[in-house]
């Protein structure tokens, strides 16, 4: 009886051709693939790499410069608050003549002209008569300007007139005010 | 069904094990190879796409930069024309303040004008040496030019009309 086996004898009797056939396929096909995608791949891939670390780079350079602009800007606005705010509030005729009348008798303003300083600032300005005893009283009041709620320059003419008993003082105010608010 | 052969007939494979073996192994490394390509490709469309994004967020924040610098300039020029104003406000009273000190106690002023560039006093002295010892010779040191005219009142005293002019471009500010 013939034996018939089904068992296949190829890897124990290694066909040198056919292992290097397939050597030469399993080479071909892996320099094909490593040369055609992944070299070209892998050098994109460096330039892209690069190109988004550099990005990186340069947007936390910004960034850091931005936090810087946004520290200066509280500091200016922290130490100066009552320079902007000054600025800010709204002129009313009634509030300055009660600060006026803190240094002055009988007050009355009137406005004068309304106009812009460097195209950012408006200015106000009011003609103010009073009376007062002494002109103490009218250095007080220039002290006190540079801490009212508004930002409030005395300017000339100033005309003081003395009848032996009290003195009337009329003289020019100007009230500066934003134009408009830039953020 | 007549028999030809002794032996069974074998089934004919059309690739030995061999031959799969090595089929197998070069379809599993392309796999990987053309994986790993796939892979690459991948990052490189996300690199390109987190790029244009960083990219976009420097140009937001520039512009951020760009409008936090022209705020803090507005905030200067308000800082500045406010010290200035405050500045201007000082000196008025320190103007007016040495202005008073000037006078002597013998001269009485009945009215003061005071303008950018000029100082217009009006008054009343017991003699006119008084006036000019006392207050004309500070007067004259202080502005360019100082002219006072005298008229005699019927109690013997003059009044007195000084006027004094700065022709420098700071104005009044002594």
């Amino acid at each position: 009886m013939v034996s018939v086996s089904n068992t296949d004898k190829s890897l124990e009797k290694i066909n040198i051709i056919k292992l290097l056939i397939f050597l030469s396929i399993f080479i071909v096909i892996t320099l094909v693939l490593i040369l055609a995608l992944i070299l070209p791949s892998i050098k994109h891939y460096r330039v892209y790499k690069n190109e988004y670390n550099t990005a990186l780079f340069r947007k936390v350079k910004v960034q850091n410069i931005l936090n810087d602009r946004v520290k200066e800007l509280k500091k200016l606005q922290l130490d100066n608050r009552k320079v902007f705010d000054s600025f800010k509030h709204k002129f009313t005729e009634p509030e300055f003549v009660l600060f006026a009348n803190k240094f002055f008798n009988k007050v009355t303003l009137k406005e004068v002209k309304k106009s812009l300083h460097k195209k950012e600032f408006k200015v106000y300005e009011l003609n103010v008569t009073s009376t007062l005893k002494t002109p103490v009283n009218f250095y007080k009041f220039l002290d006190g300007l540079n801490h009212y709620q508004n930002m409030v320059q005395a300017d000339f003419p100033i005309d003081l007139k003395s009848n032996g008993k009290v003195i009337s003082a009329t003289f020019k105010i100007k009230v500066f005010g934003l134009v408009t608010l830039e953020k | 069904m007549v028999k030809y052969s002794f032996i069974e007939p074998r089934k004919k494979h059309l690739f030995s094990t061999f031959s799969k073996i090595w089929i197998l192994f070069i379809s599993f490394i392309s796999l990987l190879l053309i994986a790993f390509g796939i892979f690459l490709l991948i990052k490189i469309a996300l690199y390109k796409k987190d790029t244009v994004a960083t990219n976009n967020e420097r140009v937001a924040l520039e512009n951020q930069i760009d409008k936090k610098d022209n705020y803090m300039e507005y905030l200067l020029r308000q800082k500045s024309l406010g010290e200035e104003i405050y500045s201007r406000n000082t000196l008025l009273k320190d103007s007016m303040k040495n202005l008073f000190d000037l006078v002597p106690d013998q001269i009485t002023l009945e009215r003061v004008i005071i303008k950018k560039d000029s100082l217009i006093m009006y008054g009343k002295t017991p003699t006119k040496d008084t006036f000019n010892f006392l207050l004309s010779a500070p007067l004259k040191s202080i502005f360019s030019t100082s002219n006072t005219m005298f008229y005699l009142t019927k109690e013997g005293w003059y009044n007195f009309v000084s006027t004094n002019k700065i022709t420098t471009t700071d104005g009044f500010s002594e």
